[in-house]
């Protein structure tokens, strides 16, 4: 191997060391750390979502039994590379992508004096809905469903109904978080109940969400995690 | 002379010519000596193979992993199909496929057993604890390129692991919610998520493990395999009977202040 | 270029063997190559022939297409992840989660890569140093217990 040779480095080098290697530095991390990081920085910094803030149609209210909760699929956009907005308005055939959510609907149950369960499924409900609904009935009902996230609130595996002889419960079938028919947390290792979409009712009897979350209080909506 | 020893001593000089060749211009001869001849220890031989068989298991991977790729299709509508295809119509696609995840499998399992061995004989010693620093990056390395790798397949396993290691994520105190917008390309699972994780899996970590592995063979060789105390015992015993005689001496000498048994051979 | 970590150019003949180069070079050694290479050679193969073999006999498994919508299917990780995903049952709420899933590993594997410095005792041998012998059996104990818990509990399920 030949001899080392160690020259001084003088104040010029030290210079030019420092002003190259922050150019060549700066042009190699920051463009690349914003362009992988672009995803972050619209959701945090911009407020953007990858599914449009827009009210989707669930299912009608009358096929909600009144003792079970019903599974709707609700099939939210998704705009992420080839399947974003801008992508799709210039033309291009493109398959738009979509985020699945199961949602699980079912009418409030509450526990009377003497113990026993109470399902509040309006009368007008039961005996067969006649739409457009009136404002009124849109209340009663606003006020008496629940609109559930199937996403376990611990680790977001789908929850299952699982029919027992008092009624039933949904139950995890990762870690055995239970809740109840309407979405409290009864028992497993969740940290709360199940999460509800933002929803309403329209006229024509269907249930419409957004893809967020209404976690009450002052907090305003949540957006999901992960789906 | 015959033909046939008239070739073959041609043979013996054009592989001399090759050699020596290569070796002036590129030290290979010498290199070559290193690697092969370097002395390991002899009587646990059959453990030592744990390292190897890691390196093996991987090279496996990268190998396969790059032959799936001629078929293989990062997208939410065609990730599934291809995979499919790989597994049903390309020639020997199901044991192609079939390496990667079965090596993948072993893989995971000898590098525990690699790790269990080298922390039980205490390989890790100075001055070995780079190379163990070294190992557990490429544990690390190793584990997230498994589960990034089971999204690819975009089936009903793949995606609701993910979904689970996503949700995971982000309980992660403070930087929760951005470390899986940054694995997911957005604020949910979606075509995005597909191509990240695909970088991800094919290309950023594979990239990064690979000089790793260099570093981890090349402090093995510098400092030789450690691999057990019971490769040591005579040395040891050696040792343990010097000190005792040294021992013996300071006892005999009786308070006079103990100064080594050269130096006193030296004054005496 | 290679270059041999230092105090290992002495010949055997003039070295005193003292605590700190005992263990520079073994009682016994073979050359790496060929009797080394081909042990190595000979696990690889059996390897090999076993993901061949495992290949056909049971193929990579590739279940029904993604459907973030279904209320019937059971997520379960792979069975390297076992453990963990088991031992999450134990930290239940807001404040354990976080801590089980994240900060408990986290921790795990910074004592991990300091193993060498937590340990520094001259002799290598597990016996001679009990204290971490048992802490490494109770991890392995540990996560293997871990991993039959969530198998029983993967097997006891209703199922899909």
């Amino acid at each position: 191997m030949a001899e080392l040779q160690k020259d001084p480095m003088t104040r010029g080098d030290f210079l030019g060391f420092g002003i190259l290697g922050t150019i060549v530095g700066a042009l190699l991390t920051i463009p690349p750390a914003a362009f992988v990081l672009g995803p972050v920085i619209d959701v945090n910094v911009r407020g953007e979502s990858d599914v449009p803030d827009d009210w989707y149609r669930v299912g009608p209210i009358g096929e909600i039994p009144a003792k079970e909760p019903k599974v709707y699929v609700v099939e939210f956009p998704v705009n992420q590379v080839y399947s974003e907005e801008q992508v799709i308005e210039e033309g291009v055939e493109t398959p738009g992508a979509t985020i699945d959510n199961a949602v699980w609907t079912s009418w409030r149950e509450e526990i009377g004096e003497n113990g026993e369960a109470i399902h509040r499924i309006p009368s007008f409900v039961e005996s067969g809905v006649q739409p457009p609904l009136t404002q009124e009935q849109i209340d009663e009902v606003t006020a008496n469903l629940n609109v559930l996230s199937s996403s376990c609130a611990h680790l977001g595996c789908p929850v299952r109904w699982i029919v027992k002889e008092d009624g039933g419960e949904f139950l995890c079938p990762c870690h055995g978080g239970i809740y109840d028919i309407n979405g409290g947390y009864v028992g497993g290792p969740p940290p709360r109940g199940m999460y509800s979409f933002t929803f309403e009712v329209r006229e024509d009897a269907n249930i419409y969400v957004k893809h967020e979350f209404d976690i009450g209080g002052d907090k305003g909506p949540q957006q999901p995690y992960v789906i | 002379m015959g033909a046939i020893s008239k070739a073959r001593s041609q043979a013996a000089d054009a592989g001399k010519f090759v050699a020596d060749w290569l070796e002036h211009r590129a030290g290979i001869v010498t290199m070559m000596e290193h690697f092969l001849y370097e002395p390991v220890p002899k009587r646990g031989a059959w453990i030592y193979t744990l390292g190897s068989a890691t390196l093996f298991l991987i090279t496996l991977q990268f190998l396969t992993g790059i032959l799936l790729l001629f078929y293989y299709v990062p997208s939410t509508d065609h990730a599934w199909n291809s995979i499919y295809y790989i597994m049903n119509e390309a020639y020997f696609g199901t044991l192609i496929r079939g390496i990667h995840y079965w090596s993948a499998n072993f893989l995971l399992a000898v590098i525990g057993l690699h790790m269990a061995q080298v922390f039980f004989s205490g390989g890790y010693k100075a001055p070995r604890e780079l190379n163990w620093v070294v190992g557990v990056v490429l544990l690390l390395l190793v584990v997230i390129i498994a589960f990034t790798g089971y999204a690819l397949r975009w089936d009903q396993d793949g995606v609701w692991a993910t979904v689970v290691g996503m949700k995971i994520g982000s309980y992660s105190p403070f930087v929760g919610a951005y470390t899986i917008q940054f694995l997911m390309g957005g604020d949910t699972i979606g075509p995005a998520t597909v191509s990240r994780f695909f970088a991800i899996h094919v290309w950023l970590l594979p990239a990064a493990l690979a000089p790793f592995i260099g570093i981890h063979l090349y402090l093995l060789r510098r400092h030789g395999v450690f691999g057990d105390e019971m490769e040591y015992r005579e040395r040891l015993a050696k040792l343990q009977e010097r000190q005792r005689l040294e021992e013996y001496e300071q006892y005999e000498d009786d308070g006079e202040p103990y100064v080594g048994r050269r130096d006193r051979a030296d004054r005496d | 270029m290679y270059a041999p970590a230092t105090g290992k150019q002495k010949p055997v003949e003039q070295e005193v063997i003292t605590e700190e180069n005992v263990f520079e070079r073994p009682d016994e050694t073979i050359a790496f190559f060929p009797k080394q290479v081909l042990y190595d050679l000979f696990v690889s193969t059996l390897l090999l022939l076993a993901c061949c073999a495992l290949s056909y006999v049971s193929p990579a498994p590739l279940t029904e297409p993604a459907d973030t919508a279904t209320v019937t299917y059971v997520p379960r990780p792979e069975w390297f992840f076992f453990f963990y995903e088991q031992m999450l049952m134990f930290f239940p709420g807001y404040a354990l989660i976080s801590f089980g899933a994240v900060v408990v590993p986290t921790v795990f594997v910074v004592l991990l890569f300091a193993v060498p410095w937590l340990d520094r005792g001259p002799r290598a041998s597990s016996t001679r140093r009990p204290f971490a012998t048992v802490i490494g059996v109770l991890v392995v104990v540990v996560v293997l217990l871990n991993m039959l818990m969530a198998v029983s509990r993967i097997i006891n399920f209703p199922g899909q």
